[in-house]
Formats: structure tokens, C-alpha cells, sequence
């Protein structure tokens, strides 16, 4: 998975997995996701995130909201290029924001 | 956007604007034909002509109908002449006589001498009223104009807005194209009805023309027939264009309705980014139908987002 070598900002391309929980009460719905690919977009590294064995691309909305991540489900996020542990760490806390959700 | 403008309604305007429809003949009072009407509506001046000018809506415009004729008739000539010369005094910006009745030559005298227009009608006052508070209605109605073409897609009276070279124009053609219908090219005049309704029209220099660049002027019903052009339009959807690299955010899900204001009007606002290779028109096409399922009752992003709300919150077995 890691690629060397391609870098322009003598940052290597790493893969970077965490498990993370959904916290907010309603779960991933619309505004949560749409919120979620925003920040997903900022970055250059693609991301994944994979519920009970469905992986589905972290910059697509209609990806997220298939998963139905409700209250209490554990998500895995693999990010995967330069920027891959910034990104990692800035959705960790956008969950634990719960996603700025009043 | 500009300000709205409170328009300027005088007399000459009201006559020359709808003579044809109420059926208007000057019969005195020429001198008077740029008085003032102050207020968009029909008066019957019954208790003035009894002597009661208290509350007296002297800024309408008055009308005589058959049952205030008879009773200035019923008075004698010299004491009807004295009434309607007290009404003349009174500031009003002109005086309808309905079911054709001719004013006698004493009152045209007095019109004359006041500067009041004194016209009669054929129509029987009840429909000379109603029209004629409909004409006022159009000739009041605030109005403004906004940088943006507009097009009737099925139904749905949509503003295109965007900054110069964005590409409205070839929006608009492809939505012509597509057999919708173009209201204005460019600038759009709109005009709030009855405080409740926008209604959008080009202006008559421009009527059923566009400019396109590297085209210049066409003629639309020449081209597309004359079913690609409406004169004017109820407006439900107001679409911005904008440059891609310009937006800030974009909305991703439309669950929360975005809203522009027109006089004072709230209207359903969509922004859409533009980049080479997007079909503007058909996604304007797609905001427009969007537009009328809502009108419809039905929030598309509002209903599925309560669903997958709702099935996350059910257990899983």
C-alpha cells in the first residue's frame, strides 16, 4: 500500500487506519456526511471507510449515507497518501465534534 | 440589485396605458392630465356629492356610476354644479362618468377651470371599477430590474443570474433548445403583484431577442418558433451561476433551501458551479423540476434524510 518515491513535499505517501465510533446521536445522516466529504476533500490522500466489511470511498456522499452508520457503529478510516495522518486525525475529531451538530 | 422604484402613476399614464380597455374618452379638463393619482384604486365619491368630505379619498381616482349620476340629477342643474365643482376643489386627479353618461356642459366648464380630467366610459360602473383597479393594480406594482435572463421551464419561471461571460446565454439557448420558452434576455423586470406575486417581463426594446457572444443579436421565435418565447412569467426559481473555482462551499444535500430576495420576496435560490464540460442547461433544467416537486410538497433530500434517519435509529436484527 505505500508508495515511495512520488512526492513533491518530501512527505512519503503512508496509509494510515484508525477505528473510529460514531458518537453523534442521530448517526451519519445528510448533514453529517455532507460535512464529512467536505472535510474528506480537503485532502489529497483518498480515503476509505469500511462498515461490517462494506468499503465505500470517504469523498462520496451517497457512499456514506449508504452506510447507515448509526449511533454506536464503529467505522474503520484508511487514509492513504501524503497527508494521510493529518486527514486521520482531523475526521477523528470531526467525530468526536459530532460533526458540529447542534 | 437595484432599488425598487415606487412608481410615478399620473393621469396621462392611467389614460394612455388602458383608454383602450376601460373604454376611456376625455371629454374636459385636458389641462389637468398630468395630476397625480395618489393611490392605485377606484373611488365612488357618493357621500362627498351628499356633503360629507370627511375621510374623503380624494387620492383615487372617482368615478360616477349610474346611482350617483341620478342623484346629482335629482338635485337641479345649479345645485348638481355646485356639488361636483366642491368635488373638483378637492384635490381628486380626475373624474369617471360610467355607463356613458356625458357630464353637463356647466361641470365640463368647471373641469376645465380646476385642471381636472373629466372622462366617460361605455362600460357599466361595476366592471369599469373592477377593471380599472386591476389596471391600477399593474401601474402601482413596485417594480426592479435584475441582471438575468429568465425561462419558463415547464411551468417553472426561472431568473438565471450569473456574472458576465458565466455562460447564461448558452444556458439559455440550451434550455430553448430543449423546447422551454425565454422570457428576457439579460435583464429581467420584475414587478410584485398585489404584494404577493413576482412576475418577470423583458423590456419591450428587447422583447424576444438575445445577445450571444460570437452570435450577436438573434431573433428567438425566428429561430427556435414561436413557441420558444413568452412575454412575461411568474418567477419561482432564481439560479446563479457561478464560476467553479469561486465557490466556496457547495451545497451538497439541499435540505436547507437557500432564498434570494426580489422586492422584498423571498424565492427558492440555487447556486450552481460552472466548469467546461457541464451541462448547465440541463442541470438548470433538473432545479427547475426539483423546484416543482417542492411546490408540490415533496423535499426530496428533506424526505430521504428523515428516512435513513429513521431506519438508523430501528435495531438491526
Amino acid at each position: 500500500m505505500l508508495e515511495h518515491g512520488k512526492t513533491e513535499n518530501n512527505a512519503p505517501a503512508t496509509t494510515v487506519t484508525r477505528e473510529i465510533t460514531v458518537v453523534n446521536q442521530l448517526g451519519i445522516h445528510a448533514r453529517p456526511a455532507a460535512a464529512f466529504v467536505k472535510l474528506a476533500n480537503k485532502f489529497q490522500s483518498d480515503i476509505t471507510i469500511e462498515k461490517d466489511g462494506e468499503r465505500i470511498n470517504g469523498k462520496s456522499i451517497m457512499g456514506l449515507l449508504m452506510l447507515g452508520a448509526a449511533q454506536g457503529s464503529k467505522l474503520t478510516v484508511i487514509a492513504n497518501g501524503r497527508d494521510a495522518e493529518a486527514a486521520v486525525h482531523e475526521i477523528e475529531e470531526l467525530f468526536a465534534r459530532k460533526f458540529d451538530e447542534n | 440589485m437595484q432599488q425598487p422604484s415606487i412608481p410615478i402613476v399620473t393621469v396621462e399614464r392611467f389614460f394612455l396605458n388602458h383608454a383602450e380597455k376601460l373604454q376611456l374618452q376625455l371629454v374636459a379638463g385636458g389641462a389637468g392630465i398630468s395630476n397625480r393619482i395618489l393611490e392605485g384604486a377606484v373611488h365612488r365619491p357618493g357621500l362627498a356629492l351628499a356633503g360629507s368630505y370627511k375621510y374623503f379619498a380624494y387620492k383615487r381616482v372617482q368615478a360616477i356610476g349610474a346611482a350617483e349620476f341620478a342623484f346629482l340629477k335629482s338635485l337641479g342643474e345649479a345645485e348638481a354644479s355646485k356639488r361636483i365643482g366642491q368635488l373638483l376643489k378637492s384635490k381628486i386627479p380626475c373624474l369617471v362618468f360610467a355607463r356613458n353618461n356625458t357630464p353637463p356642459p356647466r361641470m365640463q366648464e368647471m373641469a376645465n377651470e380646476y385642471r381636472v380630467p373629466l372622462f366617460k366610459t361605455k362600460m357599466i360602473t361595476l366592471r369599469f371599477i373592477n377593471a380599472a383597479t386591476i389596471a391600477l393594480e399593474l401601474d402601482f406594482a413596485p417594480h426592479v430590474s435584475e441582471q438575468g435572463s429568465m425561462v419558463d421551464i415547464l411551468g417553472i419561471g426561472v431568473l438565471i443570474r450569473g456574472e458576465s461571460g458565466v455562460g447564461k446565454s448558452e444556458a439559455v439557448l440550451a434550455l430553448l433548445e430543449r423546447g422551454y420558452s425565454l422570457v428576457s434576455d439579460d435583464v429581467t423586470r420584475i414587478r410584485l403583484l398585489e404584494g404577493r406575486e413576482l412576475v418577470g417581463t423583458s423590456s419591450e426594446t428587447t422583447r424576444y431577442h438575445m445577445e450571444v457572444r460570437g452570435l450577436g443579436i438573434i431573433n428567438v421565435p425566428a429561430v427556435f418558433g414561436v413557441a420558444a418565447v413568452r412575454p412575461e412569467k411568474r418567477l419561482d426559481l432564481v439560479v446563479t451561476l457561478m464560476e467553479w473555482n469561486k465557490m466556496e462551499e457547495v451545497d451538497r444535500i439541499g435540505i436547507d433551501q437557500q432564498t434570494y430576495s426580489v422586492l422584498g420576496m423571498s424565492l427558492p435560490h440555487v447556486s450552481i458551479p460552472v466548469r467546461p464540460g457541464r451541462d448547465i442547461g440541463r442541470l438548470i433544467e433538473v432545479a427547475a423540476l426539483d423546484q416543482k416537486l417542492k411546490s408540490l410538497g415533496h423535499y426530496a433530500a428533506l424526505e430521504f434524510n428523515e428516512r435513513l434517519i429513521e431506519r438508523m435509529r430501528t435495531p438491526k436484527p
